[in-house]
């Protein structure tokens, strides 16, 4: 069964098995598949199984209908179709395709073999990729927030790796007596941020918890240092409008 | 701060070459694995000159401290010092690869991954470019410190395909980046703080394609010598067939401490110096 998956900034938001008789998308409540979302028109698109298979039809929407980066009126869906609407992302899974498409790969591919992307049409497939993927993902940088009335305020952790405490080479600085030259890292990982504690006799607390090593952090979570208390949250980064 | 490594490469039991290659380099700490593509031989030069080509611009760029502007490319903010020489020596690597496989026939299309780790006494710095992995193994956790540059693994973070599915796919071995097939290419580097015990392990998908990263922790944790670490890989990847190379480089630090004792004799003093304002403020205070 073909599906539908709506997706906003990477987040799989749900997903929609094909209706008989066709699906509709739009900001209405009457659509098979409803965007909340000002960019969407109230009837927007719709994809109709016809003989020759799905066809994705913009109902002469406001901003358009978007796959694979190029806007479209009328589109016949093959398996892996990235449709763009406003800000949200619907992913086109056929799945007879699939099926038979992921067999061929089986036996195409010689499995242990590395291999790159890189005869001219599927780096241009790729640049593409990349394109489509940047308004998609924006991407996330840490911020701490002092609620301790220090008057800190916001700080962004621009760095990979943030150093905080006393000594003069530290990317926030705090003082105290008790507080290490360098009392706790805040690393951005490939598994997201993780702050650590790295010397000092001030203690370090996430969420009223004493971290001796290291603690992956969460949006929201509060951190104590000594008498200093902020938060952590993500936020996008501002980007340039394109 | 003592460091202890070790790096071995093992053909495997079905390739006729060894297309990886590796650097152990304890003189400044540097650590690469390189894994390279291409046919007759060019998989084998790419990975060689990668390695080569970082190895020599890193250590000459800490031997003299390079600053930011005598570097290739523009210099990364985010990171440190060490940080942009690693980055910056990885660009001039897929250069050098990229004119060669331009200028020559016989390397046309050649290609390799990368991943390597920079330790100096107050920081780690990892990087790579494409599937081969860095981990490392702290306080009974394993965590991994390069990101794959697969189609899949951009999958997984798109959340449209979970860890699982990734691992077994057929397109798991399909890069999305690599050094060698395009003029300009950026690492994604990482940074953190050394601390004692720490274990850092650098692969070629010839061992993560075959053993876990459970499987990689427990037998980490395991062993004390990393001559034998790499050992014990190499052996676990060929029980199970061993398809293609593989490669890993082991590195351990220990005694990380004595910074640390530093940092405890300023608290130390710190402490020193607050007794003796409570002294002086009771002292005020004594009518």
């Amino acid at each position: 069964m073909a599906r539908v998956i709506l997706m906003f900034n990477k987040q799989v938001i749900k997903e929609y098995p094909f209706v008989e008789g066709g699906m509709s998308i739009g900001r209405h409540e009457d659509n098979t598949i409803v965007i909340d979302n000002l960019a969407v028109s109230a009837h927007h698109a719709r994809i109709d199984k016809t003989d020759s298979g799905y066809i994705l039809t913009d109902l002469q929407s406001t901003n358009g209908t978007f796959v694979n980066d190029k806007k479209i009126v009328s589109h016949k869906l093959s398996h892996g179709d990235n449709i763009v609407i406003g800000k949200h992302v619907l992913l086109f899974v056929g799945a007879e395709v699939e099926e038979a498409e992921a067999e061929k790969k089986k036996q195409k591919m010689i499995l242990d073999k590395t291999m790159v992307l890189d005869t001219a049409k599927q780096r241009d497939l790729l640049a593409k990729q990349e394109v489509r993927s940047e308004p998609k993902v924006p991407e996330k940088v840490g911020v701490i927030s002092f609620i301790d009335g220090s008057g800190m305020g916001d700080i962004e952790l621009t760095k990979k790796l943030t150093k905080i405490g006393k000594a003069e080479t530290s990317e926030v600085k705090l003082s105290g007596l008790l507080m290490g030259a360098t009392a706790a890292t805040i690393g951005r990982r490939p598994s997201g941020y993780t702050i650590t504690f790295t010397g000092g006799l001030t203690k370090l607390k996430v969420n009223g918890k004493v971290v001796k090593g290291s603690a992956p952090l969460k949006d929201f979570d509060t951190i104590e240092l000594g008498s200093y208390k902020f938060q952590f949250y993500q936020k996008e980064k501002e980007q340039p409008v394109s | 701060m003592q460091i202890k490594t070790s790096g071995i490469t093992d053909v495997g039991l079905q390739r006729e070459g060894n297309e990886d290659s590796f650097c152990v380099e304890d003189s400044i700490g540097l650590y690469v694995v390189a894994d390279g593509m291409g046919g007759h031989l060019a998989g084998e030069v790419a990975s060689k000159v990668a390695v080569e080509i970082i190895n020599k611009s890193c250590s000459r760029w800490i031997a003299s401290s390079a600053p930011p502007d005598e570097l290739f490319g523009y210099s990364d903010q985010s990171l440190s010092r060490e940080g942009n020489y690693i980055l910056s020596s990885i660009r001039l690597a897929n250069r050098i690869i990229y004119e060669m496989g331009q200028g020559y026939e016989q390397y046309r299309g050649m290609g390799t991954t990368i991943s390597a780790v920079l330790v100096t006494p107050s920081l780690i710095v990892a990087a790579n470019v494409g599937d081969s992995r860095i981990y490392i193994v702290r306080d009974d956790r394993i965590e991994r410190l390069s990101k794959d540059h697969t189609i899949v693994s951009e999958q997984v973070d798109m959340g449209v395909m979970t860890d699982e599915e990734a691992a077994v796919s057929p397109l798991r071995h399909i890069l999305t980046r690599n050094l060698g097939s395009v003029e300009n290419v950026d690492a994604d580097v990482f940074e953190l703080e050394p601390f004692d015990n720490d274990r850092i392990i650098l692969c070629s998908d010839g061992l993560t394609d075959l053993v876990s990263d459970e499987e990689i922790l427990e037998i980490t944790q395991k062993e004390d010598d990393p001559d034998t670490l790499c050992k014990k890989f190499v052996e676990k990847a060929r029980s199970r067939g061993a398809h293609d190379n593989t490669t890993v480089v082991s590195v351990y630090l220990c005694d990380v401490k004595k910074r640390r004792n530093g940092l405890l004799r300023k608290v130390g003093v710190g402490i020193a110096d607050f007794l003796s304002v409570f002294r002086r403020a009771t002292r005020k205070y004594t009518p």
